[in-house]
């Protein structure tokens, strides 16, 4: 009988690391959130496992790529799907088609918040037979004034920041509300992983090396999950690019027959306090 | 009950004067590549700066023009000719000047 549960135990273990390994996550990345002014931005966008510079994806194209900036009590929005380049990101055992966006500086010349949007095309998940869209933001900010990184910007589901999402200390919580159709979404599970393995914008990859040694996979990819009110909050214990994800939260849960996970997604980068 | 309103003026003015300077005034300046400049004016927590006072004064300290930033805290105005500089007057303490040199497109 014990002979018996132990390698059922270990099956049951492998499973649990695979599955915890699979986080999917829409890496959204460019390499300052603050700058001190408006600048060309170099961007890219893949879709992969960020924590282990894993599994690459074909994100299924890009349905909308935009930047939101607040112009007094207006909100100004600039279309950037023009500024997107196919390329091939490569990770260490494996690539798959990406995007690179090269944003003119004067798109991003005032000072403010530039609230970034992605919306994906839709990825395929063979194995569990549905269909993914992660609905990406990434907020950046110009010459130190803060304008509307604290607002939701009416997508179908997103993740609404309560901290600077690009002012964060190490060791701050970050605070944030998970939103579906502009209302919270409680007890969601939100999954949370550290770009242990920096983008390199020259050659379009991820190194092998990673920055983290990771005892297990549950702390490869964390999970928590939202509050009654939609509230996540997370202490934030190393300096660099944080992502987190919202499964499934969004409205639509169908795509070409299928079932669909509609994730909201958003990053944000800590500073080491010296 | 004299001393007492005394105290409490004190600490309004106290509590006021840490809120004004809980904020910095900011300002970012273009050249449109047009022969004219837009100047954007703004504060540290966010605030509007529509209505906050700008100057421009020549090399020679002399007032080019005297306006406002409206309503989304911006001006936009003709190239002076020659070096001049740009001031934007939130109060004292909360003045931000940026050269002309430096403003570029």
């Amino acid at each position: 009988m014990k002979k018996r549960f132990v390698p059922i135990l270990a099956a049951l273990c492998v499973m649990a690391f695979s599955s915890s390994a699979f986080a999917h996550f829409m890496v959204f990345y460019t390499p300052e959130m603050i700058m001190e002014k408006g600048q060309d931005l170099d961007m890219r966008i893949a879709f992969t496992h960020p924590a282990e510079a894993g599994h690459m994806m074909d994100m299924g194209g890009i349905e909308e790529f935009y930047v939101l900036k607040a112009k007094g009590e207006k909100i100004v929005k600039t279309d950037l799907k023009n500024t997107l380049k196919e390329i091939t990101w490569k990770n260490p055992h494996s690539s798959a088609p990406a995007f690179a966006a090269e944003v003119p500086k004067k798109v991003i010349r005032s000072m403010g918040d530039y609230v970034f949007v992605m919306k994906p095309g839709y990825y395929f998940e063979k194995e569990e037979d549905v269909y993914m869209q992660q609905i990406t933001k990434l907020i950046l900010n110009v010459g130190e004034m803060p304008t509307i990184w604290n607002e939701p910007v009416g997508l179908p589901c997103e993740i609404v920041p309560l901290i600077k999402p690009y002012g964060l200390w190490t060791g701050n919580v970050f605070k944030a509300q998970v939103l579906s159709d502009g209302k919270p979404v409680a007890g969601a599970e939100v999954e949370v992983e550290y770009m242990s393995h920096m983008p390199n914008l020259k050659t379009n990859t991820m190194p092998a090396k990673s920055s983290v040694d990771y005892p297990n996979g549950a702390l490869v990819t964390q999970t928590i999950f939202t509050d009654a009110n939609g509230y996540i909050s997370f202490g934030i214990p190393k300096s660099g690019w944080w992502g987190f994800a919202a499964l499934g939260v969004g409205p639509d849960t169908e795509y070409k027959g299928k079932e669909l996970g509609q994730d909201a997604v958003i990053w944000v980068k800590a500073e080491d306090m010296k | 009950m004299k001393k007492m309103m005394i105290v409490l003026t004190l600490a309004a003015l106290l509590a006021f004067t840490g809120q004004a300077f809980a904020h910095s005034p900011l300002m970012s300046c273009f050249d449109n590549g047009d022969n004219t400049v837009t100047c954007e004016g703004g504060f540290s927590d966010g605030s509007s700066a529509a209505g906050v006072k700008l100057h421009i004064k020549d090399g020679k300290d002399k007032p080019v023009l005297e306006t406002r930033m409206n309503e989304d805290s911006e001006v936009t105005f003709d190239k002076p000719a020659g070096s001049y500089v740009v001031i934007f007057d939130a109060g004292e303490g909360h003045t931000v000047e940026v050269n002309g040199a430096d403003i570029v497109e």
